[in-house]
């Protein structure tokens, strides 16, 4: 029997789409998928949010608040007081029960907890100039429980975790990537929250003392060390320049004044 | 292309043989099918899904090593064997070899 | 927050890592894998059992060749996307491919060395072998094994 071997030129058992193209549309379709799930739970949760009530928020919320080591502060629920009565009569704020913690520590932050508690870190009142700063900030917290974003972000993180699990099963390696892609969309809406909260603090501020003066301030002070721009696509607030013009717009076209700011008491931190 | 598993085309005669040819294919199945699996497991039955991808897994090989026997300038595969095995998460390998002859 | 981004910008660096180093391995396997099988082209390998006339055959053995690749990062995320959305798995199956063609060449080579012009009744298997490829963070590996009878003639 005879023999012919032959040296073939292509090979079969290999597709010749290059890898980096196919990468492309795979990427693609999951940023594609990963967005539409987003979309729908976002719709979802918005519409189940307006229909929860208080308590169940207040109920998630004692959970968190284990977590931080602080007690009640007086004089920052008093200030908490004076924003609150300048709201109209039918705000879903009146339904909280809101508390006020200080929390002894150099970090600077003010953190809004599910069920109308509010974290404050001494190492933010440190750097405080004035009263209607406090305010400002108190106010922008204020506007996180406005607009429920606890509950907002919470059923869609939820949702997704959820529906990966479900899918691929607990830890696999495709919902590491799921959720990779996710903490994208997570990190927009996140800045998206933080504006909106912005607004509604610096509407609160001019309703509190009649002018908008101190409504910058604190950003002007996180902006003088901000780092680069780029840390920020991923971040779950907006760069603090993109804050501060953001406010210096809404002040323009409400026509608001700016007027001198009060020096505040330093009554706060106890001794 | 005539294929056979036996060392002969039965009936025919070889006359010249070009060596080994193979042909494989790596197929994942996707999200939507595992779900339909996942909850077959609870009432039993065919996994249709899963049927019909090693079936078009097999065919998929099968062509791809008549196309390199044709190559070759072969018209028969004998002696055909096949193999799978899984060499990724969620996805299985098939693979079918021959000897790619000339018969009459 | 930023170790979110520090995560991010590893994945992105261990990729393009897979990639460059991935094909650039894959070529050159290649390359060596063509000129190997153009010297071995005139040993005959068939899957079928050859029958031979008495006196012909000297000797005859059982030879082998295996090969275990590896995988690269790229290729797997490659292949753990296309778990997702279904379809070829086109990453694999140039591993799969170089894994067999080694194989077979080295059984060849194997051969040769015996003095044999001649392997009948090859089989080829192929595994998996590493970590387990079903866990989280799991390497995947190509194993291929070639097997079969040399033939050594009397001149």
């Amino acid at each position: 029997m005879k023999f012919t071997p032959k040296q073939l030129d292509g090979n079969v058992n290999v597709s010749s789409t290059h890898p980096l193209i196919e990468l492309l549309w795979l990427l693609g379709g999951l940023a594609l998928l990963v967005g539409l799930f987003f979309f729908i739970f976002g719709a979802t949760t918005d519409w189940a949010v307006a229909r929860t009530p208080i308590k169940v928020e207040t109920w998630i919320g004692e959970l968190a608040l284990d977590e931080f080591p602080s007690k009640e502060n007086p004089p920052l629920e008093k200030r908490l007081q004076a924003l609150l009565d300048k709201l109209p009569a039918d705000s879903v704020l009146h339904q909280y029960k809101f508390r006020v913690f200080l929390v002894d520590s150099d970090e600077v932050n003010a953190i809004a907890l599910p069920g109308g508690n509010i974290v404050v870190y001494s190492g933010l009142l440190k750097i405080l100039t004035s009263e209607n700063e406090l305010a400002m900030v108190l106010a922008h917290e204020l506007g996180h429980f406005a607009h429920r974003d606890h509950l907002r972000s919470l059923g869609r993180g939820l949702g997704l975790a959820v529906v990966t699990t479900l899918l691929f099963g607990e830890g696999s390696s495709a919902s590491s990537l799921v959720s990779k892609t996710l903490l994208t969309f997570q990190a927009q809406y996140s800045q998206t929250q933080e504006a909106a909260a912005d607004r509604f603090g610096l509407d609160l501020l001019v309703k509190r003392y009649g002018h908008a003066g101190g409504a910058t301030d604190l950003f002007a002070s996180l902006a003088k060390n901000p780092g680069e721009k780029f840390p920020y696509l991923l971040a779950s607030h907006p760069h603090p320049e993109e804050r501060i013009s953001a406010l210096i717009q809404q002040i323009k076209d409400k026509n608001y004044l700016v007027k001198n700011t009060l020096p505040w008491k330093h009554n706060i931190i106890p001794r | 292309m005539i294929m056979t598993n036996v060392n002969t085309v039965p009936g025919k005669k070889i006359v010249e043989h070009f060596g080994i040819v193979q042909g494989s294919t790596v197929r994942a199945k996707h999200v939507g099918r595992d779900f339909m699996a996942s909850l077959k497991n609870l009432v039993g039955g065919e996994l249709k899904g899963y049927t019909e991808l090693l079936q078009d897994s097999r065919k998929e090989a099968m062509q791809r090593m008549e196309e390199q026997a044709r190559q070759m300038g072969a018209n028969a595969v004998v002696n055909i064997r096949f193999a799978t095995s899984s060499v990724a998460q969620g996805a299985a390998e098939l693979f079918a070899y021959g000897t790619a002859v000339r018969v009459e | 927050m930023f170790l979110q981004n520090f995560n991010l910008i590893i994945f992105i660096v261990l990729i393009i890592l897979g990639y460059s180093a991935g094909s650039l391995a894959e070529k050159r396997h290649y390359r060596s894998i063509i000129k190997r099988e153009r010297q071995l082209l005139k040993m005959a390998v068939v899957t079928a059992e050859g029958s031979f006339p008495p006196g012909h055959v000297k000797s005859s053995t059982l030879v082998s060749g295996s090969a275990v690749i590896s995988i690269d990062y790229f290729k797997r995320l490659l292949a753990i996307l296309r778990n997702i959305f279904g379809g070829r798995v086109k990453s694999y199956e140039s591993l799969i491919d170089r894994a067999r063609r080694e194989a077979i060449l080295r059984m060849k080579e194997s051969a040769r060395k015996q003095g044999a012009d001649m392997v009948i009744n090859m089989r080829l298997e192929t595994s998996t072998i590493g970590r387990n490829a079903n866990r989280r963070n799991s390497v995947g590996s190509v194993e291929a094994i070639a097997y079969g009878t040399a033939i050594i003639r009397n001149n």
